[in-house]
């Protein structure tokens, strides 16, 4: 794989935005200087706190948030600040699934209307529309399809939104897809369906992946390689498996040790459970509040990116 | 435990919704009974009725659906005998929230701490706004939210963010029983932690009880005393969390469940559903509803439905619990 040319390629990618802070304005930088690259066919996990940033950079790949700084390449064209009938032809391309299914469908359109529209608008006709989106209901386990065709997404329970909102993205055949949180509201077993889905997408279509979640499971059984973001920054890259039996960043750390069956029990590692300042101007790495191998050289410096190993890379002062 | 007064009683309770494919009958028959300061959790697959069951106990349902059978009480209060008006003080100030739609349930329009103070003084005339302020800041930092986002806008949030802003707004008034759908799904396992030790204390020093909505078994396993397991709509098993585990004694359904969890650190991740999909609730099977998916199942469960047995730390609705004591609720 590793000859292959990247489909995705992201370059010190910043994203900020604007916020009040007690009347001053001031601005935060929940994507800063992040890089990273895809290849066809490969999965992207993307983990880390909430409010991280992982949402915003999923859709300043689909171009949904424009960069502040930094570029974005996709199949090499040069997609950063593309606009108009380039970005209507680029989103034929990339697809993205959101992370909130209740607010992400129309209320007044039926499921059937939600799949054919982006059917017709890139190009199927007649009979073969309708045929689609059988198609893609069975896929996604919303049968009897004839039944779920009719329905309003009212009509639905949690979980079976999130599947009409995969089916949606899937139905322009994408080449690459954001799926953020995809299957968060589906128990196992659905969700064993949808990730065995996605997986045999990117098996039969090369499809290529950025899947956002919090369930490390998930991100080691579909992922080829998961990115641990902590406060807009990057703290460590590797190879599913590798990254969760040899976690080298203090914050990978943490989020293994606090996942529900992880085995330990009591206080975690950490020395607060501050939120991560976001605010453009500080200093240090972003962990540096929370960390318990804290020293003064991480309020100071922002610790360089790494590489452990020929796939595994790390920003931390201390490894 | 028996002798207090229970905060949620549910007695044979069935909720359908009128639709054009006929009666979708989502809650069959339902019976729970949740104390006060217990944790109860509620879990089951997608579509099997456990928000449906939620907005039927707030007297939230809407449209087309109905309660068809049945009676809820909430702190011996029946709310379906409410006027509007009695309705609406009981609500949020004894009973409260958090949607499973809670990312998109703030209103997008209002500042995170205007959402939060008018909650607080719209139910508490006596409140001041100034008090209300305060208390806005200490609900964020309860689920963990710099203050500065008091005067941020919904989209100006993360998924996160606004769940636990709506996490914050449910336990704003210190009702005695709060329902809460799928809380947690956009937060990570470190902050969903911190979070939810944080509702175990408040929960501790304002003695509410909860009842949890999640799919995540093994959330459930750690923070509820109870779990419920629905399908189809009906409760098939009751049990302690201590035993929800592969070993102990368990519904075919529950077992298929923590068969499907897959396990962060084993050599090699499988993933596993249950084969074959929910029962249609437009017409639902004869007999056990999970019988064509069962791997136990026999000639009997397709025909007659099972009683509840009670085992030594569960009650089961399976026939092949036939050997334990029969007994009529749950
Ligand atoms: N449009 C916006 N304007 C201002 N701030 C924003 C905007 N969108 C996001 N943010 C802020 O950017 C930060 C990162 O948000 P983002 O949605 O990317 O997080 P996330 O990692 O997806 O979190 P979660 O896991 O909770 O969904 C948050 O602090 C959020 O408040
Ligand atoms: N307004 C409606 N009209 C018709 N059917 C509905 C309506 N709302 C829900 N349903 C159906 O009722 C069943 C139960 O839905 P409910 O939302 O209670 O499930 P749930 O257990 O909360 O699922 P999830 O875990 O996916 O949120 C589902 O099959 C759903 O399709
Ligand atoms: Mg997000
Ligand atoms: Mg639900």
């Amino acid at each position: 794989m590793s000859e292959q040319r990247n489909l995705v390629e992201v370059k010190d990618l910043l994203v900020k935005f604007p916020i009040a802070d007690g009347g001053r304005r001031s601005f935060i930088r929940p994507v800063d200087h992040v890089s990273f690259a895809i290849k066809p066919g490969e999965v992207l996990a993307l983990v880390g706190e909430s409010g991280s940033g992982k949402s915003t950079i999923g859709k300043a790949l689909v171009r949904i948030v424009e960069p502040s700084e930094g570029t974005i390449h996709v199949n090499d064209q040069d997609v950063t600040h593309i606009k108009r009938r380039e970005l209507v032809a680029y989103r034929r391309y990339v697809q993205m699934v959101f992370q909130d299914p209740f607010g992400s469908l129309n209320p007044t359109r039926t499921i059937e209307q939600h799949l054919t529209f982006p059917l017709k608008k890139h190009g199927e006709r007649g009979t073969n529309v309708s045929t689609s989106v059988d198609e893609l209901l069975e896929r996604v386990g919303l049968t009897p399809v004839a039944e779920t065709r009719v329905k309003f997404p009212h009509e639905l329970s949690g979980g079976q939104r999130q599947r009409v909102a995969i089916a949606r993205a899937l139905a322009v055949n994408p080449k690459f897809l954001v799926a953020d949180e995809p299957i968060s509201m589906l128990d196992v077993s659905i969700r064993a369906g949808i990730l065995k889905l996605m997986n045999q997408l990117r098996e039969d279509f090369n499809l290529a992946f950025l899947y956002i979640t919090h369930d490390l499971a998930s991100a080691r059984y579909f992922g080829n390689r998961i990115m641990v973001l902590y406060g807009g920054k990057v703290m460590e890259t590797a190879n599913s498996d590798e990254l969760i039996r040899h976690p080298m960043h203090p914050y990978t750390r943490l989020l293994l040790a606090a996942t529900p069956g992880s085995g330990i029990r009591g206080a975690l590692p950490e020395t607060s459970n501050k939120a991560p300042n976001l605010v453009e101007g500080r200093k240090g790495c972003p962990f540096s509040d929370r960390c318990p191998l804290v020293t003064d050289i991480c309020r100071e410096q922002d610790p360089p990116i790494v590489q452990v190993s020929e796939t595994h890379t790390t920003a931390c002062h201390h490894v | 435990m028996s002798d207090r007064k229970p905060v949620l009683e549910i007695e044979d309770l069935s909720v359908a919704y009128q639709t054009a494919n006929g009666l979708v009958n989502a809650v069959n028959d339902v019976n729970l009974k949740v104390y006060p300061e217990e944790i109860v959790g509620l879990v089951g697959e997608s579509g099997s009725g456990k928000s449906t069951m939620a907005y039927a106990i707030m007297r939230l349902l809407k449209g087309d659906a109905f309660v068809t059978k049945g009676h809820i009480k909430v702190m011996g209060e029946d709310l379906y005998a409410l006027s509007p008006k009695e309705l609406r003080k009981f609500r949020w100030n004894k009973i409260s929230m958090v949607f499973q739609s809670a990312m998109s349930a703030l209103n997008p329009v209002m500042t995170v701490q205007t959402q939060i103070v008018d909650t607080l003084t719209s139910h508490r005339p006596e409140m001041s706004k100034a008090e209300a302020i305060k208390r806005a800041g200490e609900l964020l930092d309860v689920v963990r939210i710099d203050r500065k986002h008091l005067n941020s806008y919904p989209h100006e949030l993360s998924g996160g963010m606004r769940q636990r802003v709506v996490i914050a707004i449910a336990i704003a008034l210190s009702p005695g029983f709060v329902i809460m759908d799928e809380p947690t799904t956009a937060l990570d396992v470190v902050v969903q932690r911190s979070i939810l030790d944080q509702i175990r204390e408040i929960q501790q020093v304002e003695k509410f009880a909860v009842l949890f909505i999640s799919h995540d078994f093994s959330l459930v396993a750690e923070l509820a005393s109870q779990v419920a397991i629905m399908y189809a709509g009906r409760i098939v098993e009751l049990t302690k969390s201590g035993t929800l585990r592969l070993g102990e004694r368990h519904h075919p359904y529950t077992e298929g469940l923590l068969r499907a969890i897959p396990h962060l650190t084993a050599d090699e991740v499988v993933i596993e559903g249950i084969p074959g999909t929910p029962p249609n609730l437009v017409n639902l099977p004869s007999g056990c509803a999970f019988y064509p998916r069962c791997p136990l199942a026999t000639d009997e469960c397709r025909k007659a439905r099972p009683n509840l047995y009670q085992t030594d730390n569960a009650i089961i609705e399976c026939h092949l619990f036939k050997g334990d004591r029969e007994v009529q609720h749950v």
